[in-house]
């Protein structure tokens, strides 16, 4: 892969990432205050505690793991051993 | 504070922690200068981009993870609840960020330049001295008052928990961490981080066990706070965690942290795409275990701790200290402050280094370059010989090493006499330096328009905005006034493109041309920041050629 190709693979990977963040953001939301109305509790704890924090992280693990086995491709970082970018 | 654990308990941990850092720190930088092939600068200052996944990972979170996330977060969380872990959960997206937004991009134009710094990659791509000239001194006034943050809440922990007084902590781990960074340099540094890390969730382990134990088990716990404080499990904490607060705290300590100098120079020094993509995944694994979970002990020590603030000093930063001393046995509680003494120095290290850096680096070693190339008529290449290079090399290593060194006491003379609310001056310094580098470098990196006056603008009006806001008290519909900061900073970008436009087509080209001369030079000590790819240099740009 060329220079400029590189580049522009990081930038998909920097969209891709920002449209993670966004997603994670919207299930922050939606397992925290979404369910603080909800009464449910589990283990002597309301389920927003729970979705809030350990549900956000699960998916955030969910999200890491995409990224990084599906978006993000290896390329060769320094620029010598590929010809050159013309 | 009346209980303590005296005695040796207190001590040992944190000693053999110390030595064993120490230890690590120095023979991993003797191995490496052994095996060096490149100059001392790049070694030094980015450990010759040789970090894999776990050391990558654990570097990251370890110097983003500070002692007030041990401390000032935790004991916030005592008073607000879990409205206050919910928020702390926001911390799993800056791993990802970090490395999807910035990682390879910064992987690959750094190595395209040569750059060691981020301040290298911020002057190349805006072709501008006096930008990185700003940069580097936000870096190192921020940089300043976080390391004297960290000492001071890692100094007041460990004199509250062991009974030792304030100074003879602060000397015992403040002097290590200066001693091991000005030695180990940034692969020191990032190989303690790792140890550091493993520190850390040790101590929220140990911890966690006191809490549950001495709560009388989880359940127990939250009966206790659902009967005392029902507000607590709610997620605005009635009224006292307001939905502004969340907003704000998100970019704080979430969205932008990935534009934090001390967090983007750890893209420039991973070895290979892999360990970036592992990294990420073990990373946000960690984080979110070390942050949520941290928060969380904050929270449930509500059920052990169940009186009212003024009971327990007044401040929300002796509650973690009286949680430990309180839960757990001498020896247990020593193992335990390691935690956020570790924390603590793993955040001191990194902008220790990071500091050096950006003087020697950016402003003395360019300043040296510059003032080379004035003397002297234009050189051609080769005329430097291999004895100059050499003493060259030396005089560069002594001067970075006793600079890591000088900044190192000057922080730590500094913090023998403190300054109070440590959590808000981390705060201060968290939010200067997201406004100062997070436009500038995500529109340097992303936007082939920015300019350079747009970012010399938006850095400083920005930072001084931040500031001046900061100080005066001044909010926006009472949110931080990181909503001033950042926003503040995007628009002088646009209207210095239309308007400064000559200014720039002006200054580039005088750089531009330096630039070209300065790259033929072979003794400027190490890999200068000027030095642009030979293939390059028939066409020099008109943009920068990293945008290409």
């Amino acid at each position: 892969m060329r220079y400029a190709e590189k580049m522009r693979q990081a930038n998909r990977e920097a969209k891709a990432t920002v449209i993670a963040l966004v997603l994670t953001v919207l299930v922050w939301i939606a397992l925290g205050f979404g369910l603080a109305g909800s009464g449910i509790e589990v283990f002597h704890t309301p389920l927003w505690i729970i979705g809030g924090t350990v549900g956000t992280w699960l998916f955030a693990i969910v999200v890491a793991v995409f990224l990084s086995k599906r978006v993000i491709a290896d390329v060769d970082l320094d620029d010598e051993g590929d010809g050159h970018d013309e | 504070m009346t209980s303590d654990i005296t005695g040796l308990a207190g001590l040992v941990p944190v000693i053999v922690f110390l030595v064993v850092a120490l230890g690590i720190a120095v023979y991993s930088r003797q191995r490496a200068a052994k095996a060096s092939q490149g100059g001392f600068v790049g070694e030094y200052f980015l450990g010759n981009r040789s970090l894999g996944a776990f050391v990558l990972a654990m570097t990251t979170i370890a110097t983003y993870g500070s002692v007030s996330s041990f401390v000032g977060g935790p004991g916030q969380a005592w008073q607000t609840g879990f409205g206050w872990v919910y928020m702390a959960g926001v911390q799993v997206t800056t791993l990802f960020l970090l490395y999807g937004i910035m990682g390879k991009k910064m992987a690959l134009v750094s190595r395209k330049l040569g750059a060691v710094t981020v301040v290298d990659v911020i002057r190349a791509r805006y072709q501008s001295n006096a930008l990185a000239n700003a940069a580097a001194i936000i870096i190192v006034v921020f940089f300043a008052t976080t390391m004297i943050a960290q000492f001071v809440g890692g100094a007041k922990l460990f004199a509250a928990v062991t009974g030792y007084s304030y100074v003879v902590g602060l000397a015992l781990f403040g002097l290590a961490v200066v001693a091991f960074t000005t030695l180990g340099g940034f692969r020191g540094v990032a190989i303690t981080d790792a140890l550091c890390g493993i520190a850390m969730l040790v101590g929220i382990v140990v911890l966690a066990g006191g809490v549950l134990s001495a709560g009388g088990g989880y359940e127990n716990i939250m009966d206790t706070i659902a009967a005392n404080h029902p507000e607590m499990l709610e997620p605005l904490d009635a009224g006292g965690m307001p939905v502004g607060l969340y907003f704000t705290q998100w970019l704080l300590v979430g969205v932008f942290t990935f534009c934090l100098p001390q967090s983007v120079v750890r893209t420039m020094g991973f070895k290979d795409t892999k360990a970036m993509r592992n990294a990420m995944v073990l990373g946000t694994v960690i984080i979110g275990f070390m942050m949520i979970g941290v928060t969380a002990l904050g929270t449930l020590s509500a059920g052990v701790l169940t009186d009212d603030l003024a009971t327990y000093g007044g401040s929300v930063d002796n509650i973690i200290p009286l949680v430990i001393v309180k839960t757990l046995p001498p020896w247990l509680a020593g193992i335990a402050i390691v935690g956020p003494i570790a924390a603590s120095i793993s955040t001191v290290s990194s902008l220790l280094i990071a500091a050096s850096s950006a003087i020697i680096k950016d402003i003395w070693l360019n300043y040296r370059a510059r003032k080379a190339h004035v003397q002297e008529s234009v050189p051609s290449d080769g005329v430097c010989g291999q004895a100059d290079k050499v003493r060259d090399d030396r005089l560069v290593r002594r001067v970075s090493q006793a600079m890591t060194l000088f900044i190192g006491l000057a922080v730590f003379a500094l913090s023998i006499t403190p300054p109070d609310l440590i959590w808000k001056i981390n705060m201060f310094a968290f939010g200067g330096l997201e406004t100062a580098f997070c436009w500038v470098l995500v529109c340097g990196l992303f936007w082939k328009r920015a300019t350079k006056a747009g970012a010399l603008l938006s850095m400083i009006g920005g930072t001084a905005a931040y500031c001046i806001a900061m100080a005066v008290g001044f909010k926006l519909f009472g949110l931080h006034q990181i909503t001033i900061g950042i926003p503040s900073r995007l628009l002088p970008n646009r209207l210095a493109k239309r308007n400064l436009s000559w200014l720039i087509w002006r200054d580039t080209r005088s750089i531009t041309t330096r630039a070209r001369l300065s790259s033929r030079r072979s003794c400027s000590g190490g890999r200068s920041a000027w030095r642009i790819p030979r293939r390059n240099r028939s066409r020099m740009p008109t943009i920068s050629p990293i945008m290409r």
